[in-house]
């Protein structure tokens, strides 16, 4: 039998004209696998809404207490977990060093006393070599490569001024 | 603004009364989305609780500009889909809940002939509905429950209009093939334990 396109209204569940829906009850007359769907979707529509036991809402409530308790427990859980194996690894981590300072204090005062020093001499000569080179350098550059100088920096501060300005003038990820 | 967006908004700012508003509002279609995704009351039950949690949980990310429905809906087919591909065998049973074919038509009712043959066509229509894949499934109960257009099926399903088209078609003609058997089968379970008298 030809069930085209009886059939096809059926299972797309299309909007039917009066002829077509007379033309498909002539069909349906005849055809029980056309019969099958139709009554299908006829019982599927009559079908009734379930409704839940009575107290839902209270119940939801429960639970709710209970999954908020279960997270301050996951939280807590966490936090302790996190902590302390933040604090075992500084343990690991830094217990040669304390054992050392524990063991021989005279070490680790020297050591640092020398280090401060060799810090504070590094910065000295290096505040005395840029006062030189200060002092110096307009001597040695001329004029012109002070002005190539100059416009090779504005231009470079030009291009970087464009490049921000175009890539935050839309609000990226979002479509307009 | 009406009521229901209120409610939303009132209890994105962490209002729980306005939440169980929506918990009271929602509950019927919810649990019945669940009850006809899973086919058993304390599944459903269970379901219809987890989503409001989860909707609870995640309210603000419900964008205010689609239907609020949907939104819940969809979470719901989503977990359902989730646990119904989770099980290993299937856990359908005849419950409590609903009346079921083996039920005993009601002798006060009008017409308690005509009450029996609408109990076995829903038991009916429920394992047929059962019988669909997860997808499918949730795509019929959002039409015929619902009257979800195909595009808020899409949406919901987080499918193409166009899947959505091919599996409902796929679907009823599923539907339509076990309804076409279970009917013949319903009519030779009949003519078997028909009196010979007659």
């Amino acid at each position: 039998m030809n069930h085209r396109p009886f059939e096809d209204w059926l299972l797309d569940d299309q909007f039917l004209t009066v002829e077509q829906k007379r033309e498909l009850e002539v069909h349906l007359r005849v055809c029980k696998s056309c019969t099958a769907i139709a009554e299908a979707n006829l019982a599927l529509r009559a079908a009734r809404v379930v409704s839940p036991a009575p107290g839902f809402s209270a119940r939801w409530q429960e639970r709710l207490v209970l999954a908020r308790q279960a997270q301050r427990r996951r939280t807590l859980i966490g936090t302790l977990v996190f902590s302390l194996g933040g604090l075992f690894l500084l343990a690991l981590l830094t217990g040669p060093a304390i054992a050392a300072v524990i063991g021989s204090p005279a070490e680790w005062i020297s050591n640092l006393v020398r280090g401060a020093l060799f810090a504070y001499t590094l910065w000295m000569a290096a505040v005395e070599a840029g006062a030189v080179l200060f002092r110096v350098l307009p001597d040695f550059v001329p004029p012109f490569g002070w002005l190539v100088m100059l416009s090779t920096v504005g231009g470079l501060g030009l291009l970087w001024s464009v490049s921000i300005w175009r890539l935050t003038r839309t609000p990226q990820g979002v479509k307009r | 603004m009406n009521e229901e967006q209120a409610w939303v908004l009132q209890a994105q700012n962490g209002s729980d009364e306005a939440f169980t508003q929506i918990v009271e509002t929602y509950q019927t279609p919810v649990y019945n989305l669940c009850y006809r995704m899973l086919g058993e009351a304390a599944a459903a039950e269970d379901a219809a609780q987890e989503t409001f949690l989860r909707a609870y949980q995640h309210l603000h990310r419900y964008d205010n500009q689609r239907p609020f429905a949907t939104w819940l809906l969809s979470i719901a087919a989503h977990y359902c889909i989730d646990r119904l591909r989770r099980r290993t065998l299937p856990l359908f049973s005849v419950d409590e809940d609903e009346e079921n074919a083996f039920e005993i038509p009601d002798a006060q009712a009008p017409h308690p002939e005509q009450e029996m043959v609408h109990s076995e066509q829903r038991e009916q229509i429920h394992l047929l509905v059962s019988s669909l894949e997860a997808i499918d499934r949730a795509a019929i109960v959002m039409r015929y429950w619902y009257d979800f257009s195909e595009a808020e099926i899409a949406e919901a399903l987080h499918l193409t209009v166009s899947a959505v088209k091919s599996r409902l078609h796929r679907a009823r003609k599923q539907l339509g093939r076990l309804w076409q058997e279970s009917s013949t089968t319903a009519r030779v379970e009949r003519r078997v334990y028909e009196s010979p008298a007659f």
